[in-house]
């Protein structure tokens, strides 16, 4: 009688608890579905929604330069998705991808010791984790990305920090990302606690905020705009943004990190950008990271 | 009745001192009937009136991390070269980057005044908006198509 009580109550418990681990991201769940939905209804037919999505866009353009029925993973790649003429040259890229022999650089870093004997593979035993940052840590009750926590490893080892935005740790994050990529393991970001809901929601928040003197908010451009054209080049969507990363920049002329990426959108849009470890940089990555759940990790890769 | 007296003192001393705190230091929402173009005026005003209004805000803004940036300067290097030209005389201005490097920007100095003046305010009038108008973007939410 005894074990069976326990047995119930254990039942009990642990049905209270995944019930309650799963509540907390029933928002953001619906927004991601919403998301796809919106995105998949865009694309459906650029020229014949043109006047929903597409008022401005010349015809012709919307007739001839646009693929038709994409589906949610189909935007794993970005607006190379959609523009047709971007994706020819993306494709030629890739032949030779300029950032081919940064994954083999970030192998080295990642198994070179420190002066302690440790190393980054100490910290990180396992390289496929690129989906799974930012995380967001219920003991310190905040989000951690994957810049801040190659960064808090080498402090801890009593290294110098990398710069967040490009250099050794883009190079290494290239090593991780391929790493995830090969192991074809996918964005994988978790909202385990009401804290964590609550990150999510003021990264959300911030992603829509219309910000700077230009007043433009992220979704100006990659959720109402995307796809739109700016001189030559189509916006990108949210959806899937992320998953790429590092990526080479051909405006750059190497690797950036996310942050080097998120940088120079906030400051487009005419506002001093948040620092690269700061709980606003974390937390809208948080939220740019879970619209993507799902979807396959693909980077490094190659942007204009 | 020593320790209720107590109590009350500290409760008092509390609320005074937060009454004035509040009161000198302007907040985030403290923008919301300021007329932009009345305030930020050189005519109207003088330039130095104009430039500290610009620091006051744009210190908020700073606090809220809601800064404006152009073509690489930050407000508060505009602000800064603002109240050199002030004091030198000079009649343009040419602040220095977010890197604190000369930047390309070069203004009369009245208009480098007002437009520090109208990027601190707004800065903050947006965010104001904003949190009652940003879910009007989001799709699902206030987003209709």
């Amino acid at each position: 009688m005894l074990t069976r009580l326990l047995k119930a109550s254990v039942l009990t418990s642990f049905a209270f608890f995944s019930l309650n681990a799963t509540q907390f991201d029933v928002q953001a769940q619906k927004d991601k579905k919403e998301l796809v939905k919106y995105f998949e209804a865009k694309f459906q037919d650029p020229y014949k929604n043109k006047n929903t999505f597409f008022p401005y866009s010349p015809e012709e353009e919307l007739k001839d330069g646009y693929e038709k029925g994409l589906k949610h993973m189909d935007f794993g790649i970005g607006s190379y998705s959609y523009a047709k003429d971007a994706k020819e040259q993306y494709e030629a890229i890739k032949e030779f991808p300029p950032y081919e022999d940064k994954i083999e650089d970030g192998e080295e870093l990642y198994t070179k010791e420190f002066a302690n004997g440790n190393s980054l593979k100490t910290c990180f035993p396992d390289p496929t984790i690129g989906g799974d940052y930012p995380y967001f840590d219920t003991n310190r009750k905040e989000v951690i990305s994957l810049t801040t926590a190659i960064n808090e490893c080498l402090e801890s080892n009593n290294e110098k920090k990398w710069n967040a935005k490009k250099g050794k740790m883009a190079t290494f994050q290239a090593f991780l990302a391929y790493s995830t990529a090969e192991a074809q393991k996918k964005m994988n970001i978790k909202i385990p606690t009401k804290e964590a809901q609550e990150a999510y929601e003021r990264g959300k928040e911030y992603y829509y905020t219309q910000r700077g003197y230009l007043k433009l908010s992220c979704a100006t451009c990659h959720i109402q705009g995307a796809g739109q054209r700016v001189r030559n080049e189509k916006l990108s969507p949210l959806l899937g943004q992320i998953t790429h990363f590092p990526v080479y920049r051909l405006k750059w002329g190497g690797l950036g990190t996310l942050e080097r990426r998120m940088s120079g959108c906030v400051k487009d849009q005419g506002q001093v950008p948040p620092k690269n470890d700061s709980k606003q940089m974390h937390e809208l990555l948080y939220f740019m990271a879970y619209m993507s759940n799902d979807m396959p990790i693909d980077g490094p890769d190659v942007r204009k | 009745m020593n320790k209720l007296l107590n109590i009350s003192l500290v409760s008092i001393i509390t609320i005074v001192f937060g009454a004035c705190a509040s009161s000198s230091s302007p907040s985030l929402s403290s923008v919301k009937d300021i007329d932009v173009e009345k305030v930020c005026s050189v005519e109207n005003n003088g330039i130095e009136k104009v430039i500290q209004t610009a620091k006051k805000y744009n210190e908020i803004a700073k606090k809220n991390e809601l800064e404006f940036r152009r073509l690489g300067v930050n407000n508060t290097d505009l602000i800064i070269s603002v109240e050199e030209a002030i004091k030198t005389g000079a009649k343009e201005v040419n602040p220095k980057d977010f890197k604190g490097k000369a930047s390309k920007t070069k203004l009369p100095v009245e208009f480098g005044a007002i437009r520090a003046c109208k990027f601190a305010i707004s800065a903050l009038t947006q965010a104001n908006e904003a949190k009652t108008t940003w879910r009007l973007a989001v799709p699902g939410d206030g987003y209709e198509y």
